[in-house]
């Protein structure tokens, strides 16, 4: 016990020391901070918007009188609100949309607008408590570690050590396991703070504590691996840090060269060109070339509605439908391909410590390409619920009356979302 | 003069010896190529594509059957950005922003398709363009290999030997700077090539590699200067490496934190909404009996000395089509004004804090160079949104003049009624081609001024900090 305060105090009067971990707990503070801020800022966006989209389409329904109409001015506010951890990763959320105004045209007409900030800001990249504790923790600990032996070697000390207490490296080791715990105490305790305030779950803040303490243990024994064997700190700096760019820029970049380069998936504005195409040739088509694919596709409409000469609103949502049916397989493609992408993407990171806590803590703040998905799932979903609501007014023949209206489906984020 | 190159080439000599100096050098030099190389490769397919493309999306728009005018204004039509030749090297915001956008009646479409949207994600540094090689590894490698340059020596006392022998300790300095420079030269090299086979204009070419030139160089004095100043090497690496984290990976990112806060921008659904509610005033264009349109038709009536809308010599509805979606686009580009404001104001807020950091300095320069910055993709916004007004208000002008008012209202009545609302696909072609193309050399390279004046201010600052640190070298020995 008697060691641990005097190695404490040994550590703490060190400047390098003192100022890492000043550095440490500021910026974790830093990132905890602008990401509980953020949180904030969506939720309370998400309100408003919901409210505009809410007011909006009440507006419009007041001066319907028919179905067609009725789906056609009516929006609906689509939204994953953010997890209580998402303050710590931010992931792919300011890159993939997690906001929608949708209605019931064309689904792929609408789902990929990307409500995204300024594209400068974006490019810079977020400062997130996932980026500081998976990529700049390790280089703390560099700065840490490096010269631990070396010091004690230049400052004579070394020599007198070995000869005394018998095992100096049994010292250096107790000495560099007490700074990786306090620069841990000092990362952590901002984070867990934000835990407190954001009520995250308990559990996934063990997780992420237990990931953050895997990776510092990495780059612990890496350090002291490198340091047993190299005698000049900053040789052994050098070494570490080569490490350090292996890891978090030259193994990720030919990783997702890689990855893009195996795993094809169809253009994305491919898709919305065919889509519009359809959409826009069914004008000037016979009436019976989109009522075949629809009716294939729901034949108990099929022998519902005469089809009549001029414009007719059934007629209009059938094509918006087979609009959709067109791209249907390259939609999936391109969904299975991001998909596939993320998957391959994964066991890169299982070879890169700060890769693989990005991840994790992503995954755990429902930021990752996962939870993008199930958003996305969830919004097709509604639009497909939107559908089955309309549809019978539609080609059914029952009747539209603001009474049936008070049906008309609302958005309920997905409970992976929630 | 001649000392100085000789302890350049010592020093030269002493990283080949070491191998991890080498090391670091080269594996730098290879992903720099790698680098340079993918990303010329996938911006110039990524230019043919859209070239291809663009000129697809006319002549489909142009060979379009017969139809109703208002067919064809939601029909619609697609514009592409280009990539400036520059962009082969800093492709800047043109990975964020989309790069194509869909242009039809009554509304502004933002740009879709970001190429981040079906990217492998794979962490924060994984987008290697050269600019972020350039800007990002090369001073670290230059650290690796350079921080023991001069407090090496200290450390073991050669540099006295050297004193001795007749070289003052500011040649030391400089002779270890200049080998410093040698190897940022090298590392410049795959840069050197991509700029030059990029095609871009002299002038702006010139001025990218400067301010690349002057971005190495400020890393390279900070080095050399750190090293004289530090007496152990272990001192030097621990300055050099904080600066290089403080500077290039914390600070941006903290000033873009910190932009978002100041400034904040609403989002484009927020947008649209407000514009929704401004529309609401201004009627729905589709339907001409809706009372917004009143005066209108009072107007007509009036000015046509007529009693009803039927007797009008021209289309009603056409006029109401036309007049609304100018009244509606005077608020779009209100909002979408607005909302460019805001982003600007971001951006030079970020700049405004270049003063901090060489690294947002740099960014800004070279991606204002190379055309790919915030400034440039709004123009393409302004003149995509220029291109939509006009062929949209052609569409409505053959529909105010070339089709009947009873034809039109009448169009839902029979299938022959349908074929007989219809104007020629001669009309098409009121669609003009788009192309769209970088500021002019002088405009880009006006705009760089404030950055690449920071850059200059650093650089003299890191060079007077060498300097004095190596002159008081000189003092502590003679003293």
């Amino acid at each position: 016990m008697d060691n641990i305060i005097r190695e404490l105090r040994f550590s703490l009067r060190d400047p390098v020391v003192a100022l890492t971990l000043l550095v440490g707990v500021l910026l974790s503070a830093f990132t905890v901070f602008s990401g509980l801020k953020e949180v904030d800022t969506e939720r309370a966006q998400i309100e408003r918007v919901k409210q505009m989209v809410d007011d909006d389409r009440t507006y419009a329904l007041a001066d319907q009188s028919d179905a067609g109409g009725a789906a056609y001015y009516a929006f609906h506010f689509t939204y994953a609100p953010p997890s209580d951890l998402a303050f710590a990763a931010r992931g792919v959320r300011d890159d993939l949309p997690w906001k929608h105004r949708i209605r019931m045209l064309a689904l792929e007409g609408q789902i990929y607008e990307t409500d995204a900030g300024n594209p400068e800001l974006s490019r810079i990249g977020k400062f997130d408590f996932a980026f500081f504790a998976a990529f700049l923790l390790p280089l703390l600990m560099i700065l840490l570690l490096h010269d631990l032996k070396a010091a004690e070697v230049r400052n004579n000390r070394w020599a007198f050590l070995s000869a005394t207490g018998g095992d100096g490296g049994r010292l250096l080791l107790s000495r560099a396991v007490l700074r990786a715990i306090l620069l841990f105490a000092c990362i952590i305790t901002p984070f867990l703070a934000g835990v407190i305030v954001s009520t995250a779950s308990l559990m996934s803040a063990v997780v992420v504590c237990a990931v953050i303490g895997l990776n510092l243990a990495f780059w612990l024994v890496l350090s002291l691996f490198t340091t047993s064997r190299i005698q000049s700190g900053p040789t052994a700096a050098a070494l570490l840090l080569g490490a350090w760019f292996t890891l978090t820029v030259a193994l990720p970049v030919g990783g997702k060269l890689m990855v893009e380069q195996s795993v094809p998936v169809p253009m994305g504005g491919e898709i919305l060109l065919t889509q519009r195409e359809a959409v826009n040739d069914a004008w000037d088509l016979p009436r019976e070339a989109t009522l075949k694919p629809f009716y294939e596709r729901h034949p108990e409409w099929a022998n519902a509605e005469p089809v009549s000469e001029g414009f007719d609103w059934y007629w209009y949502y059938a094509f918006q439908q087979v609009g959709d049916q067109t791209v249907e397989s390259m939609s999936e493609a391109l969904r299975d391909g991001v998909a596939e992408r993320d998957k391959a993407m994964a066991m890169i990171a299982l070879t890169s410590p700060p890769l693989l806590v990005d991840r994790v803590m992503s995954q755990l703040a429902m930021t990752d390409i996962a939870a993008f998905q199930s958003y996305d799932q969830c919004v097709r979903d509604f639009h497909a619920a939107l559908r089955a609501f309309h549809y019978p007014m539609l080609f059914g023949g029952k009747e539209y009356s603001a009474e049936a209206m008070k049906e008309l489906p609302t958005f309920r984020p997905c409970a992976s979302n929630s | 003069m001649q000392s100085l190159l000789i302890i350049a080439s010592d020093e030269w000599r002493y990283w080949s010896r070491s191998k991890l100096g080498a090391a670091a050098a080269i594996l730098a030099f290879i992903l720099i190529c790698v680098s340079v190389f993918a990303t010329t490769n996938q911006v110039a397919a990524e230019k043919e594509t859209r070239e291809a493309l663009q000129l697809k999306a006319e002549e489909i728009f142009r060979s379009q059957p017969d139809r109703h005018p208002h067919r064809m204004v939601h029909y619609g039509h697609y514009v592409f950005r280009t990539p400036a030749p520059l962009a082969k090297l800093d492709p800047g915001v043109d990975p964020y922003t989309g790069t194509a956008i869909f242009l039809e009646g009554h509304r502004q479409n933002s740009a879709t398709f970001s190429a981040s949207y079906d990217g492998a994600q794979a962490g924060p540094f994984a987008r290697l363009t050269p600019a972020l090689a350039y800007q990002l590894l090369v001073p670290l490698i230059l650290i690796i290999v350079g921080f023991g340059a001069v407090s090496r020596e200290r450390e073991a006392e050669t540099d006295r030997q050297l004193v001795t022998s007749g070289v003052t300790p500011v040649e030391i300095w400089g002779g270890k700077t200049i080998a410093l420079a040698a190897l940022a030269a090298l590392l410049l090299i795959p840069m050197l090539f991509g700029v030059a086979l990029s095609g871009g204009a002299p002038a702006v070419s010139a001025a990218f590699l400067g301010s690349y030139i002057i971005y190495l160089l400020i890393w390279i004095l900070m080095i050399s200067g750190a090293s004289a100043w530090c007496k152990r090497p272990s001192t030097a690496l621990l300055v050099l490496l904080s600066a290089w984290i403080a500077l290039s990976v914390l600070a941006p990112r903290m000033v873009a934190s910190a932009a978002n806060i100041a400034i904040p921008s609403a989002s484009q659904i927020e947008a649209d909404m407000d514009v929704l509610v401004a529309l609401r005033e201004v009627g729905d264009g589709h339907n001409a009996n809706d009372p917004a349109f009143a005066r209108l038709r009072a107007n007509l009536l009036e000015q046509y000395d007529v009693e009803t809308v039927e007797e009008l010599p021209i289309n009603f509805r056409g006029m109401v089509a036309k007049t609304s979606e100018e009244q509606l686009t005077a608020i779009l580009n209100e909002y979408a004004e607005k909302r460019m404001t805001q982003q600007v104001a971001q951006t030079d807020f970020v700049r405004a804090l270049s003063f901090f950091s060489p690294f947002i300095a740099l960014q800004s320069a070279s991606m204002t160079a190379a055309g790919t910055d915030i400034r440039t993709h709004h123009r393409f916004l302004r003149e995509a949104e220029a291109a939509r007004y006009e062929f949209v208000q052609g569409l409505n002008d053959a529909h105010v003049e070339k089709l009947s008012y009873a034809d039109d209202l009448n169009r839902n009545t029979s299938k022959e009624a349908w074929r007989k609302a219809r104007v020629s696909s001669e009309n098409w072609r009121v669609l003009q081609d788009f192309r769209f193309s970088p500021d002019t050399a002088s405009e880009r390279i006006s705009r760089m001024g404030l950055t690449v004046g920071v850059l200059f201010g650093w650089a003299l600052v890191m060079g007077g900090i060498g300097f004095i640190g190596a002159r008081r070298l000189s003092e502590v020995k003679n003293g």
